[in-house]
């Protein structure tokens, strides 16, 4: 059985959202167990008006919680039974297989990064997000793409870079079902000589890998396009990069807003194109992604949305159910260690 | 004499052929002269409440009607329940909503499950069905109310449980037969009612007259609503402290626990069953046990006496022999830790004891079910 923890405090629409979906998705998966960490009043208030399995949702009580405009590393010291950290700390102890928060990033970051150790072979853990692209792939037919890192840490050197890629790779692999998922670094250009050292250095080694589909370089404009399955950047690159794609989805949809009043032909236009604009809008939902799941510690995290609703959690449970069932931290463990065999034969033979 | 006998045999052939279609039904035999009323009813819906039934589409339906007695389940729990209930001044009796024509292969399920019984009242939906009744086959207060009626007039305990689901009318049936025989509801309250569920007026008649007649106490002390749609629990407050939405027959045996009725070895006993479904593991139980604390149903008191007793119950053997599972020591201390972690929670808020508008309930209830028929859900 699968041991589910959610901080049920975290979110913009906390509890009440997030309780439902991580209740509801009990009724789906006979094998898990949720483990609700909250304010036990709160939430034994609202679970009873959720449809849900009693025998296989559980509350733990944590008195207090971070807010979401807090100081990560501030409000944990200030509080530190926010039901991020006794979350974090319930699978530490071994009590959680996996956990999920919709909560303040930094504070559910720094929660697990001060109390699960990193895998072996691992150097630094990496936020993945998915992003909409115009090709779909893996037997689920995803119409999405995982960047990372996106903000878990600010540079990253040539290991960490090979590290995301593995990482990367085992995500896809498991959740999109996609045998071969093609890892690419992100760089100024698709030659193996552009890019910063830390790129270069990085290029070189994936290219010697054979655990990996390394597809090479490929620039910001591919991103989109879906050119790779796992796109590999450090943290800051990363997070500036996704921050740009969801402001021009943003700006994007506001100048459709600013067409639709502006002429009668324009908005006749948007009325034909609705049906196929719904289309899009369902495929590239990111509420049916769950989350982005921060790789590289012994247990999964998956950091659902601060807007996610009951919808997306009860998705984010199932990936966190889908990454222990399928082994995800063993494999990229198993993967790393492959990647430093070869690193010492070579080493020794040089 | 020979023409007298054979003219005997002819005249109880359309009473066995009846019996045989399902078109004529036992009557609910009376206590017989001298004998010594019960101390405590049972009564036992069947579908979804002691079998796990699904009667949401047709197929299901023809699922079910074509099940040997072998391929219908019980629900992990409920025969270890039903046999711990079966004492000598107990009456269990079952009033099921499933046709007369299953009686045969449900009769013979109970009997391989060893569960014995007092009653078994099945519903004549061929006799509706040839008489034109057509609005009584998918009724049910106008059906059960009446049964559980004739049933108390037959033999009355002074207190009565009641075990159903949450797919029926199971509560409000519960609720307003609680309520009748209570005294809180009148005759003019119930005939109301029966209009509101469609009661063909003859029907509504003998029901209000049973009514009448039943022997008047506050008997139902409790009834438990197995959650087999995992409805919302909070749905049901308004039913009161006495009506207990259940998971499963470990959160059941918890209640009749605290209520006097189980002792801790016939909680054991239910909790085996469970684990020995395969359905259930003990951290499964545990989390049942604070499932129930948190919603006030059963005190944190009650569940730490229950560790104790227990645990004298496995020192006397009721685990012996189960080597499957780790020491009971170890186990207790796992269900306490599992009631430490709900922290230093103040006892959830009790149901309101309100009196309940039937009429409304009843009105909710078939809008409710409409709903759910357009959905294609029932």
């Amino acid at each position: 059985m699968h041991r589910i923890v959610v901080d049920a405090m975290g979110g913009d629409h906390a509890p009440d959202e997030i309780v439902q979906g991580a209740a509801e998705a009990t009724l789906g998966l006979t094998g898990a167990e949720i483990i609700l960490v909250g304010d036990a009043a709160v939430l034994g208030r609202v679970l009873p008006r959720m449809r849900h399995d009693g025998a296989r949702v559980r509350v733990h009580h944590a008195p207090s919680h971070v807010e979401m405009d807090e100081k990560p590393a501030e409000a944990l010291a200030a509080k530190p039974e926010a039901s991020i950290a006794v979350a974090a700390d319930l699978v530490a102890r071994g009590e959680g297989d996996a956990l999920i928060s919709a909560g303040n990033t930094g504070a559910s970051v720094l929660a697990c990064a001060r109390r699960w150790p990193l895998l072996d072979g691992v150097r630094r853990a990496a936020l993945a997000a998915v992003y909409p692209t115009e090709l779909q792939r893996g037997d689920k037919k995803d119409p999405f793409s995982l960047i990372l890192d996106v903000g878990a840490t600010i540079d990253a050197t040539a290991e960490d870079l090979v590290g995301f890629a593995v990482m990367g790779s085992a995500y896809a692999r498991l959740i999109s079902h996609n045998r071969r998922p093609r890892v690419a670094l992100l760089s100024n250009g698709s030659e193996a000589g552009k890019g910063p050292a830390a790129v270069v250095a990085a290029h070189a080694a994936l290219v010697e890998t054979t655990e990996l589909n390394f597809i090479g370089n490929i620039e910001g404009l591919d991103i989109p396009r879906g050119v790779a399955d796992v796109v590999v950047t450090s943290g800051f690159v990363g997070n500036v990069v996704l921050k740009m794609l969801e402001g021009v989805s943003e700006t994007v949809v506001r100048l459709a807003r600013y067409a639709h009043k502006e002429r009668l032909a324009w908005r006749l236009g948007l009325v034909a194109l609705s049906s196929a604009i719904d289309q899009l809008k369902s495929i590239t939902d990111w509420q049916q992604y769950g989350g982005a799941p921060l790789l590289g510690f012994t247990h999964p995290f998956i950091k659902a949305h601060g807007r996610s609703n009951a919808r997306a959690i009860g998705n984010a449970v199932k990936v966190a159910h889908k990454a222990l069932a399928g082994n995800l931290c063993a494999n990229i463990a198993r993967t790393m260690a492959e990647l430093d065999e070869r690193a010492q034969r070579r080493a020794a033979s040089d | 004499m020979a023409t007298r006998s054979i003219l005997r045999r002819v005249s109880r052939l359309p009473t066995r052929l009846g019996a045989r279609i399902g078109l004529l039904e036992p009557e609910i035999e009376p206590l017989a002269p001298g004998a010594r009323p019960p101390r405590h009813t049972f009564r036992w819906d069947l579908d979804k409440t002691y079998l796990r039934t699904e009667f949401d589409s047709l197929a299901d339906l023809a699922k079910s009607a074509i099940e040997t007695a072998a391929d219908k389940q019980a629900f992990p729990g409920a025969t270890a329940l039903l046999r711990a209930l079966r004492q000598d001044d107990h009456r269990i009796c079952i009033v099921s909503g499933s046709p007369t024509q299953m009686r045969q292969v449900l009769a013979a399920k109970l009997a391989l499950d060893g569960v014995e019984y007092d009653e078994f009242v099945l519903k004549n939906n061929l006799k509706n069905i040839l008489r034109g009744r057509f609005r009584a086959v998918r009724a049910q207060v106008p059906y059960k109310l009446p049964a559980m009626l004739r049933s108390r007039i037959a033999a009355a305990a002074p207190c009565e449980t009641l075990f159903g689901d949450d797919a029926e009318a199971d509560a409000i049936i519960y609720c307003l037969y609680a309520d009748l025989i209570a005294g809180r509801v009148s005759l003019a309250d119930l005939e109301r009612v029966l209009i509101a569920s469609r009661a063909y007026d003859d029907d509504a008649q003998r029901c209000v007259d049973l009514a009448r007649d039943v022997p008047k106490g506050s008997a139902v002390r409790r009834m438990f609503i197995h959650l087999d749609r995992r409805s919302p629990p909070q749905g049901f407050r308004r039913f009161g402290p006495r009506l207990v939405p259940v998971y499963n027959y470990f959160q059941t045996a918890l209640v009749l626990y605290q209520d006097k009725v189980l002792s801790a070895r016939q909680v054991i006993f239910v909790a085996l069953e469970m684990l020995d479904s395969g359905q259930y593991e003990l951290g499964h139980l545990a989390t049942s046990v604070q499932d129930v604390i948190r919603r006030g149903r059963v005190s944190r008191d009650t569940a730490l006496q229950l560790a104790t007793d227990a645990h004298e119950a496995a020192k006397s053997g009721a685990l012996s022999g189960r080597t499957d599972l780790p020491p009971f020591e170890q186990i207790a201390e796992a269900f306490r830790a599992r009631v430490r972690e709900l922290g230093t929670l103040p006892p959830g808020e009790a149901a309101p004891e309100e009196p309940l508008d039937y009429v409304r309930l009843v009105d909710e209830e078939h809008e409710h079910r409409r709903n759910r028929r357009k959905q294609g859900m029932a």
